[in-house]
């Protein structure tokens, strides 16, 4: 398949044959981080700007390790380093970006739309590695990799996606995959954090978690930020893990080997309690490792054009 | 000058006919059918020998110059977004005579020296005729009203903290009830702070899916309650600015049928733009209050043709290029309008049979003069000849080069647009031409 985006902002412009393709790059590239020495010279040459505006050590590292495992020279523009602190605006760092000739961004930003923002004004690609509250589809991806190493595929496959759903861009960009996938979507959560609106993902939408977990294949956990009780959004933190919660004892009520997933970095014994994070059914720790590959495949995929081959 | 053939609309008269037009000093003096160079000689006093000075109008229509009882100028303090110069020019090039200067400025215009500045300001300048609006409370704080009475005299022709919502209900009650001072309606930006919080959009499956942080249409309607409740309980003078919902809207009608005195505004992006309409790089439908939804949409077109919205009012709110080019989330609100608020209107809802022109000169015009007591929105003999010849067939880009605003923050930009004014007059001077202004040395 020929790849033809510039960039990629979201999983809502992607067929789901190219996410496939995404998956299915992404395999060799695994078998690369297994390797000894884990260093191609795919992308020698080509410049990756990482563009962090909010601090995010695990996902930074997870791009630049992926970028350098190709080859690619990367270059930190982190708030504590450039001229973001002095409040340049993300216009003219795109300009400067772009009188520096980088062949690909890569921008985490606390704005919904940041990223399109830049992939309007760059001739470079753009990745999202999340804007505001809008998408996350490199975490997306890695997520849909993840269970489809573990599930074998997405058809008639249950998925419960648990937590702050209105403020996820996680669980925004995972519906979109899962859905073009063939999945079965649960979203569940408190109607305060599960409001109506989210009806537009156009998948079930449930406010009782035990209700909804007997056949679920995967249950993901997001993060909850913890400012949103202080916001009023639920009244405890208490009361949400009782309600939300997942724990060993509730996850047997799916009747099945079910998949444990967390974007992290968790809030141990509130979204996930630590003898189901640290249990065999959870896959966190693998999510972290093709968070590696599926990056590399679409920073591949992305600016390795016709150049060699990948393995 | 004798203006021939011109299909006149004038609903303060119920005319909508063609007639001529002849104007002396500034004034209408004859209105008739099918004028002879004879009667316009007699009218004029000009001797025979004397040429009459004549514009041909025919197939193009006469309205009274438009009234917006909602613009932004920015002066004094905002100087690089526009200016009561470039703003009342860009009026004048849309079709407005006479606009409502908002109070926001920085500073704010909660002194009478202030409103006296605005107003000279806009003489000076001597496009449309600029009339201040002044804050409600001082340093729009929302604690204390500013002296009414004093910045009335000065030329204040309603109060307003537009921008902000007064928060404080006691505040509000008793801005209506002082305000009867004046006789001014107090202009109510209806919006509940801590229901807006921090949204950058109507909330609604359209922020959700943009994951932008929604303003629940209640953040307005509840304002709207609460101010038509005191308006009632006063007996006060209320003006809802840009009414966007259609709880709004049923509130509103409520009012006016318990005999409260009470009127509303809509702007034309919330007739022709929905949430739907906005994607994450579309700064320029970023706006508050926000776009509405389809339904509420229907609900304001329905009310403004039943009565229960007053009037059009563009809400002219001009930001500088850099303003707007940010993550959606972090620009500011606002549309600039002046200048193609009339042709979006003209194309959205008159050419297509939802409004007719006798309806549209009546909300632009007539209504806003008569609510906050300009001497505008007629076409009478005696009359101020604040007038714009309308030419439906006129098609125009929206681009850097022709707009008369300091500011380009339209979603209409680089767009074509139909039906514009072709020629207009204020106190009978010529201010545009061939959609060019007249520039004027005073
Ligand atoms: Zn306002």
């Amino acid at each position: 398949m020929k790849w033809k985006h510039k960039d990629l902002l979201d999983l809502d412009v992607l067929q789901a044959e190219e996410i496939e393709h995404i998956l299915h790059t992404a395999g060799p590239m695994k078998e690369i981080l297994q390797r000894p020495i884990k260093k191609l010279p795919t992308l020698r040459g080509k410049s990756v700007v990482l563009l962090f505006y909010e601090s995010s050590t695990r996902t930074r590292t997870s791009f630049e390790t992926a970028a350098k495992i190709l080859g690619a020279d990367t270059t930190n523009f982190s708030v504590t380093q450039s001229s973001v602190n002095k409040g340049e605006s993300l216009l003219d760092t795109a300009r400067t970006l772009q009188a520096m000739n980088v062949d690909l961004v890569i921008v985490r930003h606390a704005s919904s739309g940041a990223a399109d923002f830049l992939a309007q004004e760059l001739r470079a690609g753009v990745i999202n590695g999340g804007d505001g509250q809008h998408a996350h589809p490199t975490q997306a991806l890695l997520d849909l990799f993840t269970l489809k190493e573990k599930l074998g595929g997405f058809q008639g496959k249950k998925i419960v996606i648990v937590g702050d759903v209105l403020h996820s861009r996680v669980a925004r960009s995972n519906v979109l995959g899962l859905k073009k996938l063939g999945a079965e979507v649960v979203l569940v959560g408190p109607p305060t954090l599960l409001p109506a609106e989210m009806n537009y993902l156009g998948v079930k939408i449930s406010y009782d978690l035990d209700a909804e977990l007997p056949g679920a294949d995967a249950v993901m956990a997001l993060r909850l930020q913890l400012e949103r009780q202080q916001n009023g959004l639920f009244p405890s933190i208490r009361e949400y893990a009782k309600l939300y919660g997942l724990n060993l004892e509730r996850i047997r009520k799916t009747g099945k080997q079910t998949v444990v997933m967390h974007p992290g970095p968790m809030n141990r014994g509130i979204e996930i309690a630590s003898d189901l994070a640290e249990s065999p059914l959870s896959v966190i720790d693998e999510q972290v490792t093709n968070g590696v590959a599926v990056r590399m495949a679409l920073i591949y995929l992305l600016i390795g054009g016709a150049s060699s081959d990948v393995a | 000058m004798w203006l021939r053939q011109a299909f006149v609309v004038d609903p303060s008269q119920n005319l909508a006919v063609e007639r001529d037009i002849v104007l002396k000093d500034g004034v209408i003096i004859e209105i008739a059918q099918n004028l002879q160079p004879e009667d316009v000689r007699a009218v004029l006093g000009l001797s025979n020998s004397e040429q009459i000075p004549q514009v041909n109008a025919a197939g193009k229509y006469l309205f009274p110059g438009l009234v917006d009882a909602h613009v932004h100028l920015r002066e004094p303090g905002q100087e690089d977004k526009e200016d009561i110069r470039s703003g009342s020019r860009a009026a004048v090039r849309g079709g407005f005579t006479s606009i409502l200067a908002m109070a926001n400025t920085k500073p704010v215009i909660d002194q009478r020296a202030l409103v006296e500045f605005v107003r000279i300001q806009g003489q000076r300048a001597g496009f449309a005729k600029v009339y201040p609006v002044a804050a409600v409370t001082k340093g729009f704080k929302g604690t204390e009203l500013v002296e009414m009475m004093d910045l009335f005299e000065g030329g204040a022709v309603a109060f307003s903290d537009d921008g902000q919502g007064i928060q404080n209900s006691e505040i509000m009650r008793l801005a209506l009830e002082y305000a009867k001072l004046t006789a001014c309606p107090i202009i109510a930006h209806c919006e509940d702070n801590n229901l807006a919080g921090q949204g950058v959009m109507r909330r609604g499956e359209a922020s959700a899916r943009l994951g932008l942080r929604g303003i629940p249409a209640s953040a307005e309607s509840v304002m709207v309650a609460r101010d038509v409740l005191l308006a009632g309980e006063t007996e006060g003078k209320l003006h809802i600015a840009h009414v966007s919902t259609k709880e709004s809207v049923q509130i509103i009608k409520k009012a006016k049928k318990l005999g409260i005195d009470v009127t509303a505004e809509v702007n034309p992006h919330h007739l022709l733009f929905t949430d739907e309409d906005i994607s994450l790089t579309a700064t320029a439908y970023k706006v508050n209050p926000p776009l509405p939804t389809r339904a509420d949409q229907e609900a304001l077109i329905e009310g403004l043709l039943d009565g229960t919205i007053d009037m059009l009012a563009t809400d002219h709110a001009p930001h500088t290029w850099e303003d707007k080019a940010k993550p959606f989330a972090e620009v500011p609100f606002g549309i600039n309008a002046l200048e193609t608020a009339l042709a979006a209107v003209w194309q959205g809802l008159v050419a297509k049979g939802k409004l007719s022109i006798q309806k549209l000169v009546e909300l632009w015009s007539l209504k806003p003069a008569q609510r906050f007591g300009l001497p505008a929105g007629m076409l009478k003999i005696g009359a101020p000849a604040d007038m714009v010849l309308f030419d439906p067939d006129y098609k125009e880009e929206i681009s850097a080069a022709n707009l008369e605003s300091k500011s380009l923050n339209t979603p209409f930009l680089g767009k074509e647009m139909q039906g514009f004014p072709v020629m207009v007059w204020v106190d009978g001077k010529l201010l545009l031409e061939n959609r060019q202004i007249i520039d004027v040395k005073n």
